[in-house]
Order: C-alpha cells, then structure tokens, then sequence
C-alpha cells in the first residue's frame, strides 16, 4: 500500500457527495472492507476511511458483526438504500 | 437593569456557576458562541477516575442550566464587547448569530442533516468525521436543534442577477441529486433550458475555483440537470396551481421577462394571460436565436413550464392599450414587449437590394426562409447580433462570410469565445474596416465601398474611437450585406397612457418596475443579445414580486434584494487548501462538422463528468442554500431570510468561563500530527471511546483497521519549553489512564503502552486508578518520544529513550499512537472586554487577586473568572470553581445592593 501525501481534510470530506454512488455500486455485490472498497475505486484508503465513516452515520452504511480476531469490519448497504 | 450576572462561557464552569446564582435568586444571562452548552466535558467519554460516563453528569446540569427560572441561555452568540458604565455596571452586546433554523420549531430530529448536501468537517468529532452544513452540535445537545454553518453567500448564487442558487444546484449535482437540482432552478427563474445554452453565466466569472486550476462549468452542471430532468419529464410535474385567487394580471409580451413574469405571478394563483404579436411565443428566444446554439425542441420544452401553469399565451394578438386591458378586467399589467429594431447606417446604398437588417435576417433565417448558397455575405458591426449573423449566414449556404468591424478585436462586444467559434467555423473578421458605401448595380448590392480605421482616443462608450484613415479606400463584393450596428428601442407602445423618458421608454421605479399608471409594471430595457436573458428573466421576476405585493394591498415598502452579504475569495482561500485537479469542459462539435448544420453546437459534459466538475466546488459560503433541509423538515424550521441580530444588555457583574484551549499537536512536528493518519490526540481518542463515537467502533483513521498496539504519548504541549508550553496540564496523565482503560475493555487483545516522564497522580482515587491500570497490564514506559514516524502500511515507529528499562535509545511499532496533548490559555477571556483592567498571569490565564483567599476575583471590579480561564484544572476542580466565582459574584452584588 503506497502512502500519498495526505489531500486537505475539507477536499476529502467533499468528496463524499461524489464517491457515495461509487461505494454503494461497490457494494452491491456484497459487503467489503475499507481496503477492498478502495482497491476497487483505485481510491487513497485513508479517504475511503473518510467517506465509509460518513455513509455509516447517516445510515447509508452498515457493518457487518466482526469477530474479535479480525482487523477489519465488513459493510454493506443499509436496507433502506439497498437497490 | 436586564441581569445580575453575564456568563461568558457554557461549559462546566459557566453552567456550575450559573446554577449556583441562578439557585440563590440572581439572573443570570449565559451566552455561549457554539450552539448547544457542555462544553468539552459532555464530549468526553468517561472521567476519571470513577470511569462515570461523562453525558450522565454533564446533561443533568445542562438541562437544568437551560430550564432555569432565573437563567437566560443564548447559544451560536458571540459578545461583540463589554464596556462598563459610569454606574459601574457593564453594557454587553451579544451577537446572535444567524442560525437559519427557528429554534422555537425545530424538534431536533435530524432529518435535515441526513439530505443535506454539503461535507464539513465535524470538530465537535475533532474533525475525524464529516458533519453536514446543516447539524445537530453533537447527540446530547442542549438545545438540540440544528443550526447551519454559513460564512456568507456564494459568490456565484450572489452574482446572478437572476437569484438563481448556483451553489445549490451544482452542490445537487455533485450529490447526483439532477432532479431536485433542476427543481431547485424552478424556484428561483423557470427556462433553464434556455439559460444552459446561452446564459454568459456571470456566476462562473465569480467562482473561486477560478483563482486556481479554472472556474467550475456551472453552466455545464444546469446543462446536464436540465437534459437529464427534460429526457425524463417530457411535461411538467405540476399543473394550475388549486388555490387561484381570482385575480388577473395580462403580460404583454412572451419574450423571458414575460415569461418569467407570468410563471412567478401564475404561481402564486394568479390567472395570467401573455399577448404577443408574433406568431408563435419566445421573443428573443425564437426570433434571435439560433437554433445551433438554443434547440428549438428545449424552448417548447421550456415554455412548457410556463403553460402548465395554466398561463395563456395569445399569439398573434396586439394590445391596443393598457385602457383596453384593464376594460377586459386585469387587475395588473407587466408591459414587456422586447421590441427592437435594428439601427440604421446612414450612407449611399442603404436602401439597395440586399441591404439587409440582423433581426429580419436572423428570423428569416432560423425561419429557414432565406437560402444563400453561393452568396458572399458581409456583416457589419462586432456585437453578438453580428456574430450570429454571420454564423447564421454560413448555415444558410453562403460562399463566404465577412465581418466588418472599425475597431479592433478586443474592442468587439461580442464574446470571445462566439468571435473565435464563428472564425474556426470559416467566418473572416476584418479589423479596423468601416463601410463608407453600398455599391450596387439595378438597384441590388453588388460591392461595399470600406476605409480603414485606426483608433483613437476613447468615446464615450469607453472605447478607443475609430478614426479613418484617408486614402484607404477599397472595394470588396458582396451580394447581401448584414449591418448590424446596434439596436434601439422598438415602436412607442400605448402612447400617452403613461410617463416617458426623451428617448420614448416608459418611466418605471427602479426597485418595483412600477409605471406612472397604478397597476402597471414595465420592463426598463429590452435586450436582444440571447446571452443576456438572465437580465430579463431578473426584471421579470422583480415585476412579479412588486405585483403581487400590489395586487394583495401591502403599501409598505418592501425591497426584493434581500441577500445576506457575500464571502470573499480571500475568506474562502484562507480556510481551503486546494489540490489542483483539472477542469471538466463541454466541448463543441468539430466546427467543420457544425458550420453548415443547425444541429446543437455545444455537447453536454458526461454524467461521470459533471459529477468530477462539481466536485471542485469550494463551498465557497459553506451551505449551499441547495434546499434539501428545507424540503425534508417536518416542522417547517427552517428559514433563510434569518439574519444576525444584535442585542445590548446592560448587566451589573461579568463573570469569565472561557475555558481553556488544547495544545495544537502540529506545533510538534516530529510526532507528525496531520500528516501521519493513525496519530490523533487524545481528545479524538476520548471520541472514538465515547458512546456517540463517531465511528462504529475504536478504529484507526487510515483504513478502518480496528488497532491492536496502542501508544500514549504524555506531555505533548505540556511541561515542554520548546514550544513554550512550561506548564503541567495536570490532567493528562490521568485522562490517558482512563483512555488506556477504556480502550482494554473496547479491544481485548490489543497493547497499550504509555510513554510518561512521570506520573502525576495527584487527587483523591488517582493513584489507586495508575495502579488498577497497571494491574489491567497497561505498559508504562518512562521515556520522552523524540519522533513518530510513519510506515508504508500506516503503522507507526515510536522513536524513545527507554529510561526505566534500561533499554536506551529504542523504537517501537504501533498501529495507533495518541498525543496526550496539553491545555493552554484561552486569549478570548480578554478580547471580549474592551478597555479592561482584566490582567493575566504569566501562563496568560486570567490573572486572580488572590488565588487562595479570593478564588475567582480578577483585577477588575466586577469581573471575576471561573474554572479553567484561570489555570488548568481537572473537572472536580473546575466545579468547585465556579462555585467559589459565583459566590464572589453573589458577594460583590450583595454589597451593592446593601449600600443602595
């Protein structure tokens, strides 16, 4: 995983408007972690952070129960914005 | 007088002491400048060391503070300064600041926040998350009601003369919200059709974006939204309004000020009837216009939305006169009849065959009635009308076309960007050439007879004046000549009905549009560039709100400008970093491709492009006013005319609760704060444990890893001379306890590990709370950090002296390292009070007389301080405080009222 320099905050979190449709196309074939999400949209990871995070507390988003020896959470589409 | 006591601060400290004077009868005037009061404490997860959940404590006290009888809470307020009177007592004024929500309707519901466009950074999450423009401070909030963060209007929505909401609807877009974005156009200026294909678009000449890589196309943004809506809605959503009102209004003239006229008025239930006498409606929109650049199709479809209001539109009807109108039973009139007619040049030859006018050319032409195959056509002027003429020539098959300008390309007032098209579609442009005659032979035009100019000193249009240049004189031949040398306004109507100026127009009020006939509106100037109707859809929308403001009977003056004032570039560039990314354009048909067809020139940006272009927006105002919050709110809370109120109280004491500031871990570069994602301080860690944490569970920023090797890093900003920082903060040692605590129970498996140069473990339970997390196996490692550095995959390598295990020079990996950062000073507590004799002390906290026998009592009468704006202290602490403070405060009013 390279590590770019870090974009501004205030750009990233824009971003979100943008990128939401792509993750939820991502998604709809089935849950995923941060890093695979961003390994499909060819996508910095810290951003992808960004933007998971934010479509989780608005509800867009939903994890997946993650066993105590795992890393990483899986998430998938809420319900409501399932296709 | 309006209160005993002024509170400047609702944290902890502010609310104890408010409570405490509130309880013993005084009143008490709280103002705090974030929107809910608590503070940072009701943001913390637990406190230690009894590991209480911090909301439990802090929301009980905030509730209570915002329902007391004898306290008055003004949240989002700022005090603009304090001045003390001659009587002693102060005279504050507070600035409310313009929240856009009524609290009084909001319920706190949150609906507005989940549809709201615009990605902020949350700082009351510390920025590890993005809020929204419109939110909710945080879940606990008291008063929970929403407020939105503007800096101003954008500049691009403020520029529109139209009041069209750019910044909503390209935020919209962005979204991939296209048909609200399209319905949020119809609420400020219906023909967005129109608009996208010709509009000069003053809003992206202001756009901040411009300043960097290049403005954002928001004409290209209308563009797409406005095809995407239209491919989908063939007939308009809506129909007659149900609730008309009985009233009738005529509009003379369907150009767009007409047109925009009668949709605003049609909406708000009047029966409006539009008379033209061309044969089909649009004005300069059907009859100047040509269709390669306004598709005849997108203004049927654009019309369209003015009719399924149920406006009639009686073409081929002339108007005899307003008499006549108001005989019919209008009730109101909007005169607008955009007529014009071409300007004469006043040499021999004028009145040869083939002399011809631009707007009879150019209505023959888009008419497809005139066929120029094989002519050579020449133009003469350098205005828009010019320019289409001769594109326009070129469509209808002539050899060749030749524009005639006497002065010189810059000075052409035509747009750049059409002259280049025209060139690139084969039009020559001769500079600096004026006709000198028409020559003809049996009375058709055979020659134009030019002289050569040069230029001069400037006219009165601000220009350098062309002057001919004698001998000059040649011969170039042409069978049509094009002069269009300007326009004038159009035939007189109704004469003698109404006031006019010495060139004929109407005399109209600036503001209302209103003639010298009560009821009678007119539109001051007619314009026949296409690029300019947004100037008529503004006249036409004025009209309207100065009509229906007649026509219901208000007789106060009302102003329709009513925009809140703009935010800078330089405001805008001062808060954003910009990373360059390159701009999106609509390209146009290759010009060999279009040069002989009326196919649309211009090709709309692609789906994935429009969403890459609106996605430079800058937000320039913060909230893009894109009116989805408005749409969503089911209690109607929400209000942009809101504006900010100043209000003077006049109060007999001041008491300080301005708290304290957090040490800004970039002042420390080598622990790489900012740049190194998985290094947070430990005001994010107690966010990240607390139960409204902003993400589903303790998780690194970088990648949403949950971590496993967690450092603590003490005394960052604290006890540290080389960022000026001598202090102990005292309670760090303490809070990164807890956090390491917290953090064993949240992830099981991980290490923690706390790098101290000595524990401070001072008060009742602290020492006891060390050792349980040494016994929970929290590693303590004496040893100051000297840097942090970052590996490929994020994790972090902790360069140390390891002091106490003898280890030396080390360097040890986590996944997660937190700053245990310092509190400093906050200079507010002395900005606020104007001509003060408030001092500090030599840490820059407000300085007490007597920290030990006159807690909270500050150098000047009157004043006192509570809690941390007078030294670093632990919560405990700081309510003990605030108690002492309010008790000066009831003391020195007490003696007050004793010598009265």
């Amino acid at each position: 995983m390279s590590r770019a320099a870090p974009r501004p905050l205030a750009e990233v979190l824009r971003d979100e408007m943008v990128m939401r449709d792509r993750i939820a196309a991502v998604l709809g074939d089935g849950a995923k972690t941060i890093p695979e999400i961003a390994e499909l949209l060819g996508a910095p990871v810290s951003e992808v952070t960004q933007w998971v995070m934010a479509m989780w507390r608005y509800g867009r988003l939903e994890e997946r129960p993650k066993p105590k020896v795992d890393d990483y959470f899986q998430y998938e589409l809420a319900k409501r914005h399932s296709p | 007088m309006d209160y005993d006591a002024l509170i400047v601060g609702g944290g902890i400290a502010g609310m104890q002491s408010a409570l405490t004077l509130g309880d013993m009868g005084y009143r008490v005037l709280l103002v705090e400048k974030e929107p809910s009061i608590g503070g940072r404490m009701i943001l913390l997860s637990k406190v230690f060391p009894t590991l209480d959940c911090a909301s439990c404590i802090s929301t009980p006290k905030m509730a209570t503070t915002a329902h007391h009888p004898n306290i008055t809470v003004m949240t989002s307020a700022d005090i603009d300064g304090i001045e003390r009177d001659t009587d002693g007592s102060f005279i504050a004024r507070v600035r409310k600041k313009s929240t856009f929500v009524d609290p009084t309707a909001c319920i706190g519901c949150a609906e507005c926040e989940r549809e709201c466009t615009v990605a902020i950074a949350d700082r009351f999450n510390f920025d590890l998350i993005a809020s929204r423009a419109i939110h909710i401070a945080f879940p606990q909030a008291v008063p929970k009601k929403a407020v939105i963060a503007s800096d101003g209007i954008s500049p691009c929505t403020y520029t529109c003369p139209g009041g069209v909401e750019a910044h909503g609807y390209v935020s919209l877009v962005r979204a991939g919200l296209y048909e609200e974005a399209f319905r949020l156009h119809m609420k400020d200026a219906p023909l967005p059709g129109s608009l996208s294909r010709l509009c000069y678009a003053p809003c992206e000449k202001q756009c901040t974006r411009a300043l960097a890589e290049g403005k954002i196309e928001i004409r290209g943004a209308k563009r797409f939204m406005t095809d995407y809506y239209y491919d989908r809605h063939p007939v308009p959503e809506y129909g007659v309004p149900a609730d008309r009102n009985g009233k009738r209004v005529a509009v003379v003239g369907s150009g767009p000020a007409g047109l925009t006229a009668a949709y605003f008025l049609a909406r708000n239930g009047y029966a409006v009837t539009i008379f033209e006498s061309a044969r089909e409606a649009g004005g300069v929109l059907r009859d100047a216009t040509p269709p390669y650049r306004l598709p005849r199709a997108v203004l049927e479809r654009d019309l369209h939305n003015i009719t399924a209001l149920g406006v009639e539109i009686r073409t081929r009807t002339d108007v005899a006169s307003v008499a006549d109108l108001k005989a019919q039973g209008f009730d109101a009139v909007f005169i607008a009849p955009g007529t014009m007619k071409a300007k004469e040049i006043d040499i021999p030859g004028k009145d040869l065959g083939g002399v011809v006018d631009p707007l009879t050319f150019l209505k023959s032409a888009i008419d497809s009635k005139i066929d120029l195959a094989g002519k050579r056509v020449a133009v003469v002027g350098g205005g828009s009308v010019a320019v289409d003429s001769a594109r326009m020539a070129l469509r209808c098959g002539a050899r060749e076309v030749d524009i005639y300008y006497r002065r010189s390309r810059k000075e052409m007032p035509a747009h750049e960007t059409d002259v280049q098209a025209a060139l690139d579609e084969g039009v020559k442009l001769h500079e600096l050439r004026a006709p000198m005659r028409f020559v003809g032979e049996g009375g058709r035009l055979t020659a134009i007879a030019l002289q050569e100019t040069k230029l001069g000193a400037p006219d009165a249009s601000k220009r350098a004046a062309p002057e001919p240049v004698a001998g000059s004189e040649t011969e170039v031949a042409a069978e049509v000549v094009i002069v269009a040398v300007g326009l004038l306004p159009g035939a007189d109507l109704f004469p003698g009905e109404m006031e006019r100026r010495r060139d004929g127009t109407l005399v109209t009020n600036k503001e209302t549009l209103a003639t010298s006939l009560v009821g009678v509106y007119a539109a001051r100037n007619a314009i026949i560039d296409p690029t300019m109707i947004i100037q008529s859809i503004a006249l036409g929308k004025r009209a309207a709100f100065h009509m229906d403001r007649y026509l219901r009977g208000e007789s106060e003056p009302a102003s329709f400008d009513l925009r809140l004032p703009r935010v800078t570039h330089e405001e805008v560039l001062s808060r954003n970093a910009i990373t360059t990314r390159a701009p999106e354009k609509m390209r146009m048909l290759d010009p060999l491709e279009r040069a002989r067809s009326n196919a649309e020139i211009e090709v709309a940006l692609s789906e994935d492009a429009v969403r890459a272009e609106t996605g430079r927006c800058l937000d320039c105002g913060i909230c893009s006013q894109c009116h989805q919050c408005v749409e969503t709110c089911p209690a109607d809370a929400i209000h942009f005319d809101m504006r900010p109120e100043l209000v003077s109280v006049r109060v007999r004491s001041t008491l300080l609760a301005t708290g304290f500031q957090l040490f800004d871990a970039r002042r420390k570069p080598l622990y790489g704060y900012g740049r190194h994602a998985n290094v947070v301080t430990a005001m994010q860690m107690d966010r990240l444990l607390a139960p409204t944490r902003p993400y589903n569970a303790v998780l690194r920023p970088s990648d949403g890893k949950a971590p496993s090797n967690i450092a603590f890093v003490l005394c960052t900003g604290s006890r540290d001379c080389t960022v000026d920082s001598r202090l102990c903060s005292r309670v760090c040692c303490m809070y990164s306890i807890k956090q390491a605590q917290l953090l064993m129970g949240a992830l099981p498996l991980a290490e923690v590990t706390i790098y101290f140069m000595d524990i401070r473990a001072f008060g009742k339970g602290y020492d006891e709370f060390f050792e349980q997390a040494k016994g929970m196996g929290v590693y303590f490692v004496k040893g100051r950090v000297a840097k942090i550095e970052e590996t490929t995959d994020g994790d972090l390598l902790v360069s140390h002296e390891d002091i106490s295990g003898g280890a030396g020079k080390t360097v040890a990996q986590h996944d997660l390292v937190v700053l245990s950062v310092g509190l400093t000073a906050n200079p507010k507590a002395f900005s606020i009070l104007k001509d003060a004799n408030v001092e500090a002390d030599a840490f820059n906290f407000v300085r007490e007389v007597d920290e030990d026998l006159e807690p909270g009592r500050t150098t000047m009468e009157g004043v006192f301080v509570a809690g941390t704006a007078a030294g670093i202290r632990d919560i405990p602490d700081t309510i003990v405080h605030a108690s002492a403070a309010a008790l000066q405060v009831a003391a020195y009013l007490r003696t007050g009222e004793v010598n009265q």
